[in-house]
């Protein structure tokens, strides 16, 4: 129930909320709403909460308020009095919109970034969890380290975004829809908005002009798509239309870029034109005159320069990276590069094209590189190779003379006797020695280590080992400043002796935790020895 | 059946006269006519364990590598007639077409030995090159459909020779490409080089406690071919030392000083290096001035 000490700044009868009549209040802390006819409320949020608010548009028969919260929760309240439900919830509404900016809270960008980081990176949040939640380590100095990096990076990443460029469509995507009675509906949404005003930036310069002090938005568009400046047959008609300077401006931007051409010199734009045969075969010599032109020839002819005109605007704003919003006397001409830096630009580009065309890389002699003899001095070396030298076994000549006479005559009547090559109680010490936990078959008892521990105690270590090796990490970072060896104490405490005496309980003779310990044991050696050599240097 | 795998077995057998005749002169348990009918046993076998099992027996000898098993002027699966004495109790004649053979060409071999005071070491490095090129003979040579597995068995007896070292890597580096396994059974002293072999071609490596029971450790341990052997419990592998030894000393040692030019490597750091003549310089540590402090004019 509201304390006391609240201060009730509105009360709205009748609005429901989940199908529920009721009370709304505005407090100056919270907004809360509760059924009718009972005491307590049953909805309350502080405005510390609401991350925004919404309206239901105008024109629909439910008059409704929505609230979001930062948690992604959202609450809606129908306003259903009949006379006064409108004004009370735009009266809702202006106060919320007071009230709400006051308690917002600050998105915390760098708070947002972490919990982004914990949730994207489930190794991180691992080590947050060992770490941090334990106390091991406190959360700046946890924190010290990963924002530091992340920042160059990501900053780096987001200017490497690539632009969106335009949807040459755009023009067509508005879809003009009848209304039902003689008008016509235009859908503008933000991004074609957008496109219109980076393709002409005339429309854009118009816009900051007049809109918001002499014209609203809305009547900006519609005088926009009313003007002849919108629609294909552009007669520059009267100037009361704000557009029409606009249209003097692209005829200019058009003959501009006509004038400059193209910069490719190998491309003949003035050879490509509409060769018909006339009448005569190609016979007849009197070349038809453009001031013959029909009606239809000039209006066909004003739809393809204003097509032309829309797609060269398009590419130029979708490549003009900034160039093109320059001072308005530079905005035509610079539809299409800088036209004042177009002749040094000129012989560069046509020497590549030039060299492109001449010359076949496959062709061209192949370039080697250097390459140097090995020059070896004792190459004898490499046929022992890195072998270690072993004692030669030394035989006289007339041991091998003794050996060799002995072969040849145990070989000279050499016949295969394949029933008497093994008897039964040597065949058997051997079948003894090969199996298992024979003489030869003492390394295969051992089994490998992660058949004999579980999962979840391989599971822990892992765990562990990672935030150790963070630890480590940081302590050998910045050896040696003390905080850190404190900070190993603490976990080799608090995180590894349990999970020692744990294994230890389960009987599992593996010895798990002795590399770990030996690292720690490294860290406190190193830092012993530096803090002995100081007391040295002191005294 | 003509899907059928070939299995082919290269033994390569050591027969160095000199180890074998002092082997002789000492003990008599293992004598070098005891090895070769283990090792017949063991091909016997081998060929008996399916229709498509083929068999090499090479000799490995200090003079030069001789092919015990099949015959040069035989064909792919041909079985030199003249020689078709039967053995008179049913054997399968392939075998005993192959054991005749074997031990008339071994007697053959050790009669023609002569042997001078220089090249007292076994030939091992270029047998395993010829089993090599027989196994990719054999391999062109199927059917269609029918794929060729391979493997040598090394049974070695004397020493290892450092001389054969550069040949050896070659041998065991070309065989690993071509996925043929190399095993080792050592009879004697401990090979390094076979070792390496072994390990990475992912063969077997056996050192055999009791001589006399060759035949035995053979059909156990190397009869099985490489799926089999999967299924099998035999012994683990051994440790191999990678060590290399620096060419100074000649010393195994763990770290060391690499030559970028000729790859040579050394214990210790030489500003020039030995085996190609090329100079070093290794930055120090700069040395870092003491400041002068300025001394405050006391007044």
């Amino acid at each position: 129930m509201a304390s006391l000490s609240e201060e009730v700044l509105l009360v709205l009868k009748k609005v429901r909320q989940r199908k529920q009549d009721g009370t709304l209040y505005l407090m100056a802390e919270r907004i809360a709403w509760g059924p009718e006819g009972k005491d307590r409320f049953s909805v309350s949020h502080l405005y510390a909460d609401i991350r925004c608010q919404k309206i239901s548009p105008d024109g629909k028969s439910k008059i409704q308020l929505q609230l979001v919260l930062h948690t992604g929760d959202s609450t809606t309240f129908h306003f259903s009095n009949d006379s006064t439900a409108l004004k009370d919830r735009d009266a809702a509404k202006e106060l919320l919109q007071q009230l709400l900016p006051k308690f917002k809270k600050k998105a915390n960008k760098e708070l947002e970034e972490k919990n982004r980081m914990l949730q994207e990176d489930p190794v991180l949040f691992q080590l947050y969890k060992d770490l941090v939640v334990s106390q091991v380590i406190s959360t700046d100095e946890f924190w010290a380290n990963r924002l530091g990096d992340t920042n160059n990076s990501d900053s780096s990443l987001s200017n490497n975004k690539q632009e969106v460029g335009i949807s040459g469509a755009f023009l067509a995507d508005i879809r003009p829809q009848t209304d039902g009675c003689n008008g016509l509906r235009y859908n503008l949404t933000p991004d074609i908005i957008e496109s219109i005003f980076r393709t002409y930036p005339a429309v854009n310069q118009k816009y900051n002009e007049n809109v918001p002090h002499e014209l609203t938005e809305k009547e900006f568009w519609t005088r926009f798509f009313q003007s002849h400046y919108f629609h294909r047959d552009r007669i520059n008609t009267g100037t009361q239309d704000i557009f029409s300077e606009c249209g003097k401006q692209d005829e200019i931007g058009l003959k501009s870029m006509v004038v400059q051409g193209v910069k490719n010199p190998l491309v003949d734009l003035l050879s490509l034109e509409d060769k018909t045969l006339d009448e005569g075969y190609g016979v007849c010599t009197t070349m038809p005159s453009t001031s013959n032109r029909t009606v239809k020839d000039s209006s066909n002819s004003a739809i393809i320069k204003r097509f032309n005109h829309h797609s060269a605007m398009v590419l130029a704003a979708g490549s003009g990276k900034g160039e093109t919003a320059g001072d308005p006397a530079s905005e035509t001409s610079c539809t299409d590069g800088n036209s004042r830096d177009s002749d040094f630009f000129q012989p560069p580009v046509k020497k590549v094209k030039l060299q492109e065309a001449i010359e076949y890389e496959d062709l061209k002699k192949e370039k080697k590189p250097k390459t140097i003899a090995l020059n070896l001095k004792k190459s004898d070396r490499y046929a022992h190779g890195p072998v270690p030298l072993q004692s030669q076994h030394y035989s006289t000549s007339q041991d091998i003379i003794n050996s060799l006479n002995y072969i040849r005559h145990e070989m000279v009547n050499y016949k295969p006797n394949l029933t008497q090559v093994l008897c039964s109680t040597t065949a058997s010490s051997a079948i003894a020695a090969l199996s298992p936990g024979g003489v030869l078959m003492q390394a295969a008892t051992q089994q490998a280590i992660n058949q004999m521990v579980p999962t979840d105690v391989q599971g822990e270590l892992k765990h562990l080992y990672a935030a150790a090796g963070e630890l480590l990490r940081h302590f050998w970072s910045c050896f040696p400043v003390t905080k850190m060896k404190s900070n190993l104490e603490r976990f080799q405490v608090s995180k590894l002796c349990p999970f020692q005496e744990k294994v230890q309980r389960q009987y599992l003779s593996a010895n798990l935790t002795g590399h770990l310990e030996q690292m720690l044991q490294t860290a406190y050696s190193k830092f012993h020895v530096w803090q002995t050599r100081r007391m040295l240097r002191k005294t | 059946m003509a899907s059928d795998d070939i299995n082919l077995l290269v033994i390569v057998v050591d027969v160095n006269p000199i180890w074998w005749g002092q082997q002789a002169q000492r003990e008599t348990e293992l004598t070098l006519s005891k090895c070769l009918d283990a090792v017949m046993v063991l091909g016997n076998s081998h060929m008996a364990m399916s229709r498509t099992n083929k068999l090499a027996v090479i000799a490995s000898h200090c003079q030069d590598s001789h092919f015990l098993y099949p015959g040069k002027s035989w064909g792919a699966g041909d079985s030199c007639e003249e020689d078709a004495s039967s053995s008179g109790d049913g054997k399968y004649e392939l075998l005993s077409v192959a054991n005749n053979f074997i031990a008339e060409e071994i007697r053959k071999l050790i009669a023609k030995t002569d042997v001078t005071g220089n090249s007292t070491d076994t030939l091992l490095a270029g047998s395993l090159a010829k089993a090599l090129c027989y196994i990719n003979r054999v391999a062109k040579d199927h059917e269609v459909g029918q794929e060729t597995k391979s493997r040598i068995l090394v049974i070695k007896a004397a020493e290892d020779c450092a001389l054969q070292y550069m040949n050896f890597m070659n041998v065991i580096f070309a065989s690993q490409k071509q996925n043929i396994l190399i095993d080792a059974c050592v009879l004697d002293s401990d090979s390094g080089l076979l070792q390496q072999a072994c390990d990475i071609t992912g063969g077997l490596y056996l050192k055999i406690p009791q001589k006399v029971a060759l035949a035995q450790y053979l059909l156990w341990v190397f009869l099985p071919d490489c799926e089999q052997r999967a299924q099998l419990v035999l012994p683990p592998p051994v440790h191999v030392d990678y060590r290399a030894a620096c060419f100074c000393h000649r010393n195994l040692i763990e770290i060391g000083y690499v030559c970028s030019v000729c790859l040579s490597i050394f214990c210790n750091f030489s500003p020039i290096c030995t085996t190609c003549e090329t100079a070093f310089k290794i930055q120090l540590p700069q040395m870092v001035k003491p400041k002068k402090k300025k001394l405050k004019q006391q007044t």
